[in-house]
């Protein structure tokens, strides 16, 4: 199982970002480098998971999976997305975005009221 | 087919608000600038009334000027047959009271023509006892003969019509009012030779017009027939005081 | 104009006789001449619980004094009677018709029942007649929930209409007039109390408003289209018992029930108007008048009423610091602050000007000199100058108003010299007219002609004519008058005393209020009077300030600390290049806009300061609201440079009073001593001065925000 991790250092790597340690067969890896992993012996709802990317660091959530790994991950489909021919594909689809709440890129509504107090400004002057 | 539309329209079209009955004012107690009637419609006393205003003034204390008041309201309006609103301003400074003094002045009293009325104002009364006596033939006369209807003014500007209220001629009702002359008693052939008289520049006698002399009876006195007894009438000889002999011209006379 | 003046003294005063009572709250002085031989007091019954009462005292006013209050709306305690509304009927034994109390002079043994079914039936009646003509739409009234109709209506009222004329001749509908853009007037409303009347013909001297047409007619209004041009305009809003006059700023804005109100005090006048500030979700909506009988009475000028909406215009909300170019750029606290005390840092102690503007408050006036002070510098100026001459500001008495503002009423001559009292302080003219109309006192003035609603002498416009005065060699009838009288007052306006002749004008003033000081039977009257023109000028030169920037400007400086100074005394030109400029203040004005650090401050509405009015009075003013953006309180802005860093987060949380039992404990001492100082952990390690050379900023500040 160390083997399989990465050896001793890459096996406490993954203990301290996961605090678990598995083994499994890859079964697949998505766009943002998540990999996916199975392994039958565990019982059911604890034999597929997802490794995060080592892009996210401590950062990782649920909600940087994709859709398409989400169905499998959760048990909703057995069929692997890479290998399910079934699977809808369109120009229009757009790339999986993670939930951006509590960072710098999350989204704001702004005011459509007018602001009760209205700020001076100050007359820009001429360079000299 | 267009019936169906029309009522759907009617319908549709129809105001949601529900508004009440307003009861409005028959005049305007607010003073709108107009062409003949404006701050700047030239008035001025004329000499022989400011002198009259003067002696007016002069009844009253000093400081209490305000009280020439509605005289000089009154010397103005005869003066120009009505009262402009540049007439008032011409008295509040006078009399140096503040203006809206004499707007309220001159709003209250209805006497008081805030706009021309004519150079005769035909007034009618429509109070029941002239009502009574046929007033609204009357006033349809007038209005005939004048050719301006009620409120207004006649073309020429020789007549103003306006209905009013009782003016304390009841007993010789109908009465029709032209300016300060009372007619009274009139009827139809009456109004139309006032108003012909008027046409032509006479001042028809006043008064009532049915032969009476004031308010007596129409088929004459019906009491009161012999003369009053003189005074000292039943006292005793000696009591008489000389002022009571029948030389004493204020005495009815027995004969 | 004269004898329409005197017209109106006359009747008044005649009202005035009868009523001794309406005078008695207004001061407790009495004057050895005032005092007459008291007639009887009169006992009447009300409810039957006995009231003994002067002659003359009203049936409403006796009731009034044991608590009885009876429903009106014409009378009001400050204009004369009309009884005209007809809501205070009461029933009086052995009187076939119920009285009008308003107007009923008591008599003895008179037996007055405020409470029987005549009184109650009388009331329903009135009530009734007053519906009849007054439009149900109260739902978008702005008077609604402070209105006097719909009170009583509840109060008194009929539980039931009968009403049905509106089925056949309608309801009565008046024109709306147009007033002016401060007053909204909803004429159908108009219940004819007539109170508008009377106020703007007594108490504002502007003869506009009136009755015209009689009888259902009747409308009050001002018949030709006028504004209502009065600097108490706004007072007839208050007075309305309906809805028929409104703020027009104010319409449609709030509900009363919605509004928090917290007793402030008036800084646009040098008189210190007692007020209320009205406020929602944290934005001021009106300011109305608190009753105060020393200074305002329960009147308020209108720009003191009106000007709250300039609260949120052209504010202050972050600091600023100019950039390369000169343009101010928003900057955080830290970084404003820094810059600002490296600036006074580094400048040498002659070389700094602090100037105090119009709307400071004392204590940033006091914690500004402390600062200027511990920097070794006494440059702390304000911008209105006074003369120096003399005793100059010493003594107390020789800058402000002496007689206070109340006590005007009492005087029998006044002397204005050099000053529009209408236009510097319109309640202290209101309170001269009031005397001048009740109490027969005469005034003259020397100074432009102007119409201060109230006729006086014009004794000229040249300042010999005071010199004349002083050395009483002017033959002037006003110098007789002044000489004979018993309660003679002088009022010296001090934007007079900024021109070249403003010394010796004052010196004549004060000879002459001297002499006639001298004359005077009664020792505790004071003559002489000066009215400042802003709220801080006294204040400012109580703590120590020197009156005018002229001296300093000369000397070059190189920090001016501008605390909200923005009459444009000092300008760029005035000042070298190198020159630093600190603005500190609420708006961005003349001072703002010559600054390169802008320090946002809090306006009157939004702090705890002390204002002292023109009369000495300390008043405080309370937070209604919190100030803009980032703005803060300016005593706490100054305080910054003086504290160390550690404690800025706590001194935040402290009552501006504590602090300045502090100050004044320590007086110039370099830091501020707080009393906790002692209990400082050690390993926090000695306290950095923000003045202190080895200062480093530190990003985590509690100021960073509000």
């Amino acid at each position: 199982m160390v083997r399989q991790n990465g050896g001793i250092l890459g096996s406490l790597h993954k203990l301290y970002r996961q605090e678990e340690l598995k083994d499994g067969k890859l079964v697949g890896e998505d766009s943002f480098g998540n990999k996916y992993y199975e392994n039958p012996r565990y019982f059911y709802s604890r034999n597929r998971w997802v490794e995060y990317s080592d892009n996210f660091h401590m950062n990782y959530d649920a909600s940087q999976v994709p859709a398409e790994w989400y169905g499998w991950l959760h048990y909703k489909t057995d069929l692997l997305p890479h290998q399910d021919p079934g699977r809808p594909k369109y120009k229009w689809m757009a790339e999986h975005t993670e939930n951006l709440s509590g960072t710098t890129g999350q989204y704001v509504p702004y005011s459509t009221t007018r602001p009760k107090v209205e700020a001076w400004m100050p007359k820009p002057k001429t360079s000299a | 087919m267009f019936k169906i539309l029309d009522k759907a329209k009617t319908l549709l079209l129809k105001r949601n608000i529900s508004t009440s009955g307003r009861l409005r004012s028959e005049e305007l107690f607010v003073h709108r600038d107009s062409k003949d009637n404006n701050p700047q419609t030239p008035f001025d006393f004329s000499e022989a009334n400011l002198k009259r205003l003067a002696a007016v003034i002069q009844n009253y204390p000093e400081g209490a000027q305000r009280s020439a008041l509605s005289a000089a309201l009154d010397i103005a309006q005869r003066q120009i047959g009505w009262l402009p609103i540049s007439a008032m301003h011409k008295i509040a400074e006078l009399l140096s009271v503040p203006r809206m003094r004499v707007y309220e002045w001159a709003t209250f009293y209805t006497m008081i023509k805030r706009k021309f009325r004519g150079k005769f104002n035909i007034k009618v009364c429509v109070t029941t006892p002239c009502m009574l006596r046929g007033s609204d033939c009357i006033l349809q006369v007038v209005e005939e003969e004048t050719c301006c209807t009620v409120g207004n003014v006649s073309k020429d500007g020789l007549f103003g019509v306006d209905i009013v209220q009782c003016q304390g001629a009841c007993v010789n009702a109908p009465v029709v009012v032209v300016d300060d002359d009372y007619y009274e008693d009139v009827t139809i052939a009456d109004v139309q030779n006032i108003i012909q008289c008027l046409k032509s520049g006479g001042i028809p006698q006043w008064g009532p017009l049915s032969g009476r002399f004031a308010s007596e009876p129409i088929s004459g006195p019906t009491t009161l027939l012999t003369p009053p007894p003189q005074p000292g009438f039943g006292i005793q000889e000696a009591l008489l005081t000389p002022s009571c002999n029948p030389g004493n011209p204020c005495a009815p006379s027995t004969k | 104009m004269w004898s329409l003046q005197r017209m109106l003294r006359q009747p008044l005063s005649r009202a005035l006789a009868l009523s001794p009572s309406r005078l008695a709250p207004l001061t407790a002085r009495k004057f050895a001449d005032q005092v007459q031989a008291q007639p009887d007091n009169v006992e009447l019954f009300i409810d039957d619980k006995p009231v003994s009462v002067p002659p003359g005292t009203t049936v409403l006013q006796a009731a009034a004094q044991i608590g009885v209050e009876i429903p009106r709306f014409c009378y009001h305690e400050r204009l004369a009677v009309a009884g005209n509304c007809r809501m205070c009927l009461v029933e009086v034994e052995k009187s076939p018709k119920p009285i009008a109390a308003c107007a009923m002079p008591v008599m003895k043994g008179m037996r007055v029942k405020t409470n029987s079914d005549l009184t109650r039936k009388a009331r329903e009646g009135v009530m009734e007649f007053l519906l009849v003509n007054h439009p149900l739409d109260c739902p978008i009234c702005d008077q609604g929930g402070e209105c006097d109709l719909q009170d009583q209506s509840m109060a008194f009222g009929s539980d039931k209409s009968r009403f049905t004329d509106i089925h056949f001749s309608g309801k009565r509908a008046v024109e709306d007039k147009d007033v002016g853009p401060l007053i909204k007037t909803i004429m159908t409303r108009c219940i004819h109390c007539t109170r508008c009347i009377r106020f703007a013909s007594e108490v504002a001297g502007v003869d506009d408003f009136g009755t015209t047409g009689r009888g259902t007619d009747m409308q009050v209004g001002t018949y030709v289209e006028k504004m209502f041009l009065s600097e108490l305009s706004g007072n007839i809003i208050d007075l309305c018992p309906v809805g028929a006059l409104t703020s027009k700023p104010y319409s449609f804005a709030a509900r009363p029930w919605e509004t928090r109100r917290i007793d402030s005090v008036d800084v646009l006048d040098p008189l210190g108007s007692n007020i209320v500030v009205a406020t929602r979700t944290n934005e001021v909506l009106r300011i109305l008048p608190r009753t105060n009988e020393e200074i305002n009475e329960e009147w308020l000028s209108d720009k003191s009423r009106f000007a709250c909406d300039g609260l949120k215009r052209q504010r202050l909300v972050t600091p600023m610091i100019a950039d390369s170019r000169g343009n101010l750029t928003p900057v955080e606290w830290e970084e404003a602050i820094v810059a600002a005390a490296r600036a006074l840092r580094d400048c040498p102690p002659n070389k700094l000007l602090a100037v105090a503007g119009e709307l400071a408050d004392a204590e940033s006036l006091v914690a500004l000199k402390d600062l200027v002070n511990r920097l070794g510098s006494e440059n702390a100026c304000t911008e209105q100058y006074f003369p120096l001459e003399g005793a100059g500001t010493d003594l107390r008495s020789s800058y402000v108003l002496n007689t206070k503002i109340a006590n005007v009423e009492d005087a029998d001559f006044v002397l204005l010299i050099g000053t529009n009292v209408r236009f510097e302080a319109p309640l202290l003219n209101a309170r001269i007219r009031k005397a001048f109309i009740h109490k027969e006192t005469d005034i003259a003035s020397i100074g432009p002609k102007v119409d201060l609603t109230y006729e006086y002498i014009h004794v000229g416009d040249s300042a010999s004519i005071v010199k004349d005065f002083a050395t009483g060699s002017s033959s002037h009838e006003a110098l007789k008058r002044l000489e004979s009288a018993k309660r003679p007052v002088v009022i010296i306006g001090a934007d007079q005393l900024k021109t070249p002749e403003g010394p010796a004008l004052l010196a004549y003033t004060q000879e002459l209020a001297l002499r006639l000081q001298d004359k005077l039977a009664d020792k505790e009257w004071k003559v002489l009077n000066v009215l400042q023109r802003t709220a801080s000028q006294v204040a400012a030169l109580d703590i120590g300030y020197t009156p005018g920037v002229g001296k300093y400007l000369q000397d070059g400086p190189k920090v001016v600390f501008l605390l909200g100074a923005d009459a444009g005394v000092v300008t760029r030109e005035a000042l070298p290049k190198d020159c630093v400029v600190i603005y500190q203040g609420h708006h961005g004005d003349a001072g703002a806009a010559i600054a390169d650090i802008v320090l946002p401050g809090a306006a009157y509405t939004e702090k705890r300061g002390t204002f002292v009015n023109a009369e000495g009075r300390a008043q405080q003013t309370l937070p209604a609201v919190t100030p803009p953006g980032k703005a803060r309180e300016d005593w706490k802005i100054i305080r910054e440079f003086q504290i160390p860093r550690f404690c800025a987060a706590w001194i935040q949380r402290l009552p501006a009073t504590r602090l300045m039992s502090s100050v004044h404990l320590v007086g110039g001492r370099p830091m501020l001593r707080l009393p906790v100082r002692g209990a400082i952990p050690a390993f926090l390690g000695t306290p950095t001065s923000i003045l202190s050379p080895n200062y480093v900023p530190d990003c985590h500040s509690s100021f960073a925000t509000r």
